[in-house]
C-alpha cells in the first residue's frame, strides 16, 4: 500500500522532473553554442565533440580531446563537480591540469547555473570511442604541473562582475563576450607566456597564421564604422556591408554566433561598441609612390574585376575594401593569407551563397602581393601601414604544404 | 511481313520493362541535393604551365630553322610589329606539338579515314606532330631538288612565292603531303602563336595585343561599360602578369 502510494507520487512527479530536465538540457545546449565547444572539439565531418583537429599554439600542438560521455576515451567518468572545477579553474578529473588553449580563463566567468546546464547537456551527447592524445607539447611544456605555476602567474578563478551602472543588455553582452563566448581567446593580444594582456582587451591578435582583428569601437582598426546592426548581421550571417568572415572566424560564425539568439547578438554588439581603445589611430606615413603605382596596376589586373576599380566591392558577394577591418589592421597577416590562399565565405541560413576568392599565390610574387596590399591599404581613405615582401614571404612559407 | 510492327509483349519483355522502370524511378530518387558550402579549398589553382623559351622540345635544329623562316614570312617584321620569329611563334608551335595538340590526345583518332569536305578540315590519320615531321621534311626535299637551297636560304620574295604556291596547291610535295593542307596548318598555328597569351610561348611582350589594343586576360569591365566611344585605357595583361606590375625607380 505504501509502495503503491509512493509509486503514484513518483508517477506524478516524474513528468515534471523530465520537463525540467529537458529544459535544462536545452539551456545547456545553448551554452555549448555560446562557448563554441564544437569549434575545437569536433573534427570537420566528425562525430560531435569526439575530438578535434590539432591546435597549433606558439608552444606546440595540442589536440582538443574527446569530450563525449564515453567511459574509456571521453569524459564518461567525470562528475559534475569535476566538470565545474575544470571550467572554473582549469583542473579536471583526477586533478589533471588543462592548458589554457582550453579557454578556462574565460569560462571561469560563467555562472554556476550555466555550467550546470552545460553539464546536463554534455551527458546527453552520443558517447564516441575515440582516443585522443591531447598533449603533444615538447618537453618541458608537456609537464601539465607547469600549469600550476602558469595559473599562479596569470590566472585567478573569477566570476562575472556585472556593472550596475550599465544596462542589462550591456551586461548580458559583457557576460557572453568575456565568458562563454571567449572572444578574447583570439582577439586579445597575448603575453610571452600566452596569457591575455588585459590592457589590450580585444584589440587584435595573431594566432594560427591569422590576425584576429581589433573588435573594440576603435574608428580605424575596430568596429567604429560599424553600427550595432552591422555587428549583429556579421555575427548572424558571416557577412555585412564592411566585411566577410574568413578563416577561424568563419568557423566561429558557422558553429557559434550564427546560432545565437537575436537578443544575445544585440547584447554582444552593444557591449563591443562600448569598448573604447585609442591605440593605432595614427595615420600611416604616405606610402612610396613607385610602389603605389605598381600596386595600382596589380590591383586593376587582379582585384578590380570583383572588388571594383574604386574598392567598393559588390554587396554581400564581394566585400568592400574601403574601411574593411581586415584591410585596416596594423598586422597584414590575414590580408596576405587571403590573397595568397584565397578565402570562402561561411555558409549560414542568412547568407547561403558562400562566394569565394581565388588563390593568387601562383600568379603574384611576394613583392607584387606586398605592393598591391600597400596600394589597397593606402587608397580610398584607408590608412594602414605599408606591407613588405618579407611579410608576404612569411605567410607564403606557412601556407606551403 | 513487317517484323518491326510485330513486337509481341512477351511475359519476359513485360517483366524486364517493369524492372527497367523500377530502376529508373529508384535512381531518380537518389538525385543529390547539395547543401552547405560550395566545394572550395585554399591554395587551389590550375594555371597553364608557363612556357620557358630556349631550346627545342619537338623540332630538330633543321626543322626549327625552317619553321622560324616560315613564321617570319607569315608575320613579317614591319612598322606594326616584330616578326613571327622574334614573337616566339616557332617556340609556341614546338611546345604545342609536344602536348595534347601534337598527339591529338583529346580527339577521336580511329578510322575509318575518308576524304572529307573542305569545310571539314583535315580528316587523315596523322596527328599534328606527325604532319609537321613529314611536312617539313618534304618541303626541304622539294626545295633542295628544285633550287638546291633550303627555305631559309631563299630571298624573301621567293619564300613568299613558294608559300603562295603551297597555299594554291601548285606545289607537288613528296611523300604524299598535300601542300594546301599543310600550309593551312602552319598558318593556323602561326596565328595562334602570335595572338595567344604569352604564357604559351608566343606573342612576346603581348606584341600583337598592343598592336590591336586588345586588353588581354581581364574579365570584368563594369567601370568602363558606360564609357562609349572611348578607348580602353589600360595596357594589356597576360596570364603570367605585366611589366606594369614592377616597381619602377627613376
Amino acid at each position: 500500500m505504501l509502495a503503491a502510494t509512493a509509486g503514484a507520487a513518483l508517477l506524478a512527479i516524474t513528468p515534471v522532473l523530465a520537463a525540467d530536465q529537458a529544459d535544462q538540457i536545452i539551456r545547456g545546449q545553448y551554452q555549448a553554442v555560446l562557448g563554441d565547444c564544437a569549434g575545437c572539439h569536433t573534427r570537420p565531418g566528425g562525430k560531435p565533440l569526439a575530438g578535434g583537429l590539432p591546435l597549433e599554439t606558439p608552444f606546440g600542438a595540442l589536440v582538443p580531446p574527446n569530450i563525449t560521455p564515453d567511459h574509456e576515451t571521453g569524459i564518461g567518468n567525470w562528475s559534475e563537480t569535476d566538470f565545474r572545477n575544470m571550467m572554473k579553474s582549469g583542473v579536471g578529473h583526477n586533478g589533471v591540469r588543462l592548458y589554457p588553449a582550453m579557454p578556462y580563463p574565460a569560462y571561469t566567468r560563467m555562472t554556476e547555473q550555466d555550467i550546470s546546464n552545460l553539464w546536463a547537456y554534455m551527458t546527453t551527447v552520443e558517447p564516441v570511442s575515440n582516443k585522443v592524445e591531447a598533449n603533444q607539447l615538447p618537453f618541458p611544456l608537456n609537464i601539465r604541473l607547469a600549469m600550476w605555476g602558469w595559473n599562479l602567474l596569470n590566472f585567478s578563478e573569477a566570476s562575472f562582475q556585472a556593472d550596475p551602472s550599465k544596462s542589462a543588455e550591456w551586461n548580458r553582452g559583457a557576460y557572453i563576450v568575456q565568458g562563454a563566448g571567449h572572444c578574447g581567446t583570439c582577439h586579445t593580444p597575448k603575453s610571452f607566456l600566452g596569457a591575455d594582456q588585459d590592457s589590450s582587451f580585444l584589440q587584435g591578435a595573431s594566432l594560427q597564421g591569422w590576425f584576429a582583428p581589433d573588435i573594440t569601437n576603435n574608428a580605424q582598426s575596430g568596429l567604429g564604422k560599424w553600427s550595432e546592426e552591422d555587428v549583429v548581421t556579421y555575427l548572424k550571417t558571416g557577412v555585412n556591408a564592411h566585411s566577410i568572415a574568413s578563416g577561424p572566424m568563419a568557423e566561429a560564425v558557422e558553429n557559434s554566433t550564427s546560432k545565437m539568439t537575436d537578443p544575445d547578438l544585440k547584447a554582444v554588439a552593444v557591449y563591443l561598441k562600448s569598448l573604447g581603445s585609442d591605440t593605432g589611430n595614427a595615420q600611416a606615413p604616405k606610402p612610396d609612390e613607385a610602389r603605389m603605382a605598381a600596386g595600382e596596376a596589380i590591383y586593376h589586373d587582379n582585384c578590380s574585376a570583383c572588388h571594383g576599380g574604386d574598392g567598393a566591392g559588390a554587396g554581400a558577394l564581394f566585400p568592400t575594401l574601403v574601411g574593411n577591418s581586415i584591410v585596416a589592421q596594423g598586422n597584414p597577416e590575414t590580408l596576405a593569407r587571403v590573397v595568397l590562399a584565397g578565402s570562402q565565405a561561411v555558409h549560414t541560413t542568412g547568407a547561403p551563397t558562400t562566394p569565394s576568392m581565388p588563390s593568387l599565390a601562383w600568379r603574384l610574387k611576394d613583392q607584387e602581393v606586398a605592393d598591391v596590399l600597400t596600394y589597397v591599404r593606402g587608397s580610398w581613405g584607408n590608412s594602414a601601414p605599408a606591407v613588405s615582401s618579407d611579410d608576404i614571404a612569411a605567410v607564403r612559407k606557412e601556407l606551403a604544404p | 511481313m513487317d517484323r518491326h510492327n510485330t513486337v509481341q509483349l512477351s511475359r519476359r519483355l513485360f517483366l524486364s520493362s517493369v524492372a527497367m522502370f523500377t530502376v529508373t524511378a529508384t535512381s531518380a530518387s537518389f538525385a543529390r541535393s547539395l547543401s552547405g558550402s560550395l566545394p572550395w579549398a585554399p591554395m587551389s589553382s590550375d594555371p597553364p604551365m608557363q612556357v620557358v623559351s630556349g631550346g627545342w622540345q619537338f623540332f630538330t635544329p633543321q626543322e626549327a630553322a625552317l619553321v622560324e623562316a616560315i613564321v617570319d614570312r607569315i608575320v613579317p617584321a614591319d612598322d606594326l610589329s616584330m616578326g613571327g620569329k622574334e614573337a616566339g611563334c616557332a617556340v609556341y608551335i614546338d611546345r604545342q606539338l609536344t602536348g595534347a595538340f601534337g598527339t591529338s590526345s583529346r580527339l577521336y583518332t580511329q578510322g575509318p579515314f575518308l576524304p572529307g569536305l573542305p569545310t571539314q578540315g583535315y580528316q587523315g590519320e596523322a596527328n599534328p606532330a606527325q604532319r609537321y615531321r613529314v611536312g617539313l621534311a618534304s618541303i626541304d626535299a622539294f626545295l633542295k631538288q628544285r633550287d638546291g637551297k633550303t627555305f631559309a636560304e631563299l630571298q624573301p620574295a621567293d619564300q613568299d612565292a613558294f608559300l603562295a604556291a603551297m597555299e594554291a596547291g601548285k606545289v607537288d610535295l613528296p611523300n604524299g603531303v598535300k601542300a594546301p593542307g599543310f600550309f593551312g596548318l602552319l598558318l593556323q598555328n602561326t596565328m595562334e602563336g602570335f595572338f595567344a597569351d604569352p604564357v604559351y610561348g608566343g606573342n612576346k611582350d603581348m606584341v600583337s595585343w598592343r598592336m590591336l589594343g586588345f586588353p588581354g586576360a581581364r574579365y570584368d569591365y563594369r567601370d568602363h561599360v558606360s564609357k562609349h566611344n572611348q578607348p580602353y585605357p589600360r595596357p594589356p595583361v597576360s596570364i603570367e602578369g605585366s611589366p606594369e606590375w614592377l616597381v619602377k625607380r627613376s
